[in-house]
């Protein structure tokens, strides 16, 4: 049962460029409270701390992709269960089959209108904690 | 009969003479190499008993010196050479046979190395596709990854500075900004309509296909599409929808039909114009057409405007990738529908037609009255 609310992201995304842009949108439209990380080993090391609510997800990354750090995060308890969207550039048919596949709540196309993302993360949050319910 | 074959009869004819006189072991030898020679080079069973017959009438005439045993021996050896006659004629029998089966063979093999080579070159053929396939996808990837990467940050820049999270700027940073963010949507438009294009000619673009309320839709994608519009300072304007109309469609995909049809004519339409969207039943179908006031599809771009990377005039500021309408034409086409247009300069009318979706039950009434089905 998940009745509580969205609050706090982990923003897991190697190019700083777009970890700027993407948190500065979730942190002034949506207030919410993010943790970035350049890398998958990063995510993994802050995840039991952080306790995020949410994870938003890059794949292309060098060493771990957003594939394997998936599995790794869901190995960790504190992360096991928390949602995951992934934000990617790779999205040609193939790949996306494979994201539905994997145990993930969304997957938003990079590039994407950092104004309309809160909208469209709140969506989705609504609709993980109504199906959740 | 050849030289060759005629001189080893002869010889074999002695032999056998020589051995009927004489008798023994090497005079048959002989006698039986030079007839083997003489079969293999193709002396037929008859003539060879033939030979055998004179021998022996010879042999004997000069043995018996009697005429009664010699005619007895000559019928006992002709009698002999007839019965062997049927083995000959079965054996030429054979011959032509499997000269026949031979010609048949030659022809076969020349068929099958014909086959044999057309399906090489087929498979060539294959080949060379499906590496220019792993190219055009190879390609496809790259602009998707690593244009799609650095677009989203130029993209994403000028959205948050245009929604005043960098503070106001002056009249022509404005002026700036707005070109820059409307070149960026250009390139984001590009790249996801080069992604569509992939899915459609993939076959993996799904449809989930249900019945909607075209009215409804047709006002959300006005609604959808005004802001646009606006830019171009034209507007959009639902002058006609029969209610109740229902068609059977993927509602993202139809909106996105929509919004390619509607930011076309708003592009072509002259500043202050208002570009019309209608829809009206035909029979079974329904028609959703898009009417705008701009100067007409050229004469000599109308066979292929339907076509990818199709543009009237490449070199236009309008701003398009050439991909909106081939990508709508198979979107309409894959929800069972037909895409046309008519133009003449100042009236420009594209429009798509889907098939009007009606429930079963009202399908099972009008079925009682004839056998027309509308649940289509």
């Amino acid at each position: 049962m998940v009745r509580r609310s969205l609050k706090r992201i982990l923003l897991v995304e190697d190019d700083p460029d777009i970890q700027t842009v993407t948190s500065m949108a979730l942190g002034s439209f949506g207030g919410y409270t993010v943790h970035v990380c350049g890398s998958a080993r990063e995510a993994l090391d802050s995840a039991a701390s952080f306790k995020p609510d949410l994870i938003l997800l890059d794949v292309m990354m060098p060493g771990m992709d957003g594939l394997d750090t998936l599995k790794a995060l869901r190995e960790i308890p504190a992360t096991a269960t928390t949602p995951v969207i992934f934000l990617t550039a790779r999205v040609q048919p193939a790949d996306v089959a494979l994201y539905n596949e994997l145990d993930s709540l969304a997957v938003i196309r990079k590039p994407f209108e950092p104004t309309a993302l809160v909208e469209t993360i709140h969506g989705l949050w609504a609709r993980y904690r109504d199906q959740a319910d | 009969m050849k030289a060759d074959l005629v001189e080893l009869t002869e010889q074999y004819s002695t032999a056998l003479r020589e051995y009927c006189r004489g008798g023994g072991e090497a005079a048959l030898l002989r006698a039986y190499q030079l007839g083997r020679r003489a079969v293999t080079g193709g002396a037929g069973v008859l003539e060879m008993a033939g030979l055998h017959q004179e021998a022996l009438v010879a042999a004997l005439l000069e043995m018996l010196a009697l005429d009664e045993s010699a005619r007895i021996a000559k019928r006992a050896s002709e009698f002999f050479a007839e019965c062997l006659a049927p083995f000959e004629l079965t054996r030429r029998g054979f011959e032509e046979a499997h000269a026949a089966m031979c010609d048949l063979n030659e022809g076969l093999e020349r068929r099958l190395s014909a086959v044999l080579q057309d399906f090489e070159s087929a498979q060539d053929e294959l080949l060379e596709q499906k590496r220019m396939e792993k190219l055009k996808n190879d390609f496809i990837s790259v602009i998707s990854h690593e244009v799609r990467t650095p677009l989203t940050s130029i993209h994403g820049a000028l959205n948050l500075l245009k929604s005043g999270l960098g503070g106001e700027l002056n009249v022509q940073g404005v002026r700036l900004l707005d070109a820059a963010y409307r070149n960026s949507q250009r390139l984001v438009r590009l790249v996801n309509d080069l992604l569509d294009l992939q899915r459609i000619e993939s076959g993996t673009m799904t449809f989930n296909l249900r019945p909607v309320d075209l009215r409804s839709l047709l006002e959300q994608s006005i609604e959808a599409g005004q802001p646009h519009a606006g830019q171009l300072e034209t507007q959009l304007v639902l002058q006609r929808a029969p209610a109740g109309v229902r068609v059977r469609v993927d509602s993202d995909r139809m909106m996105q039909v929509m919004t390619n049809l509607l930011s076309n004519a708003a592009k072509f339409s002259p500043r202050g114009e208002t570009v019309v969207v209608e829809a009206v039943r035909l029979d079974s179908r329904v028609r959703v057409q898009v009417t705008d006031s701009g100067p007409g599809v050229p004469a000599e771009f109308r066979a292929r405007i339907f076509q990818k990377f199709a543009q009237a005039a490449p070199s236009s500021d309008r701003g398009g990738s050439g991909l909106g309408l081939s990508i709508t034409k198979a979107i309409v086409e894959h929800m069972s529908g037909h895409v046309g247009f008519e133009s003449e300069p100042g009236r420009t009318t594209f429009y798509f037609d889907l098939p009007e979706w009606r429930p079963r039950a009202a399908a099972r009434q009008k079925a009682a009255g004839d056998t027309w089905s509308a649940d289509h």
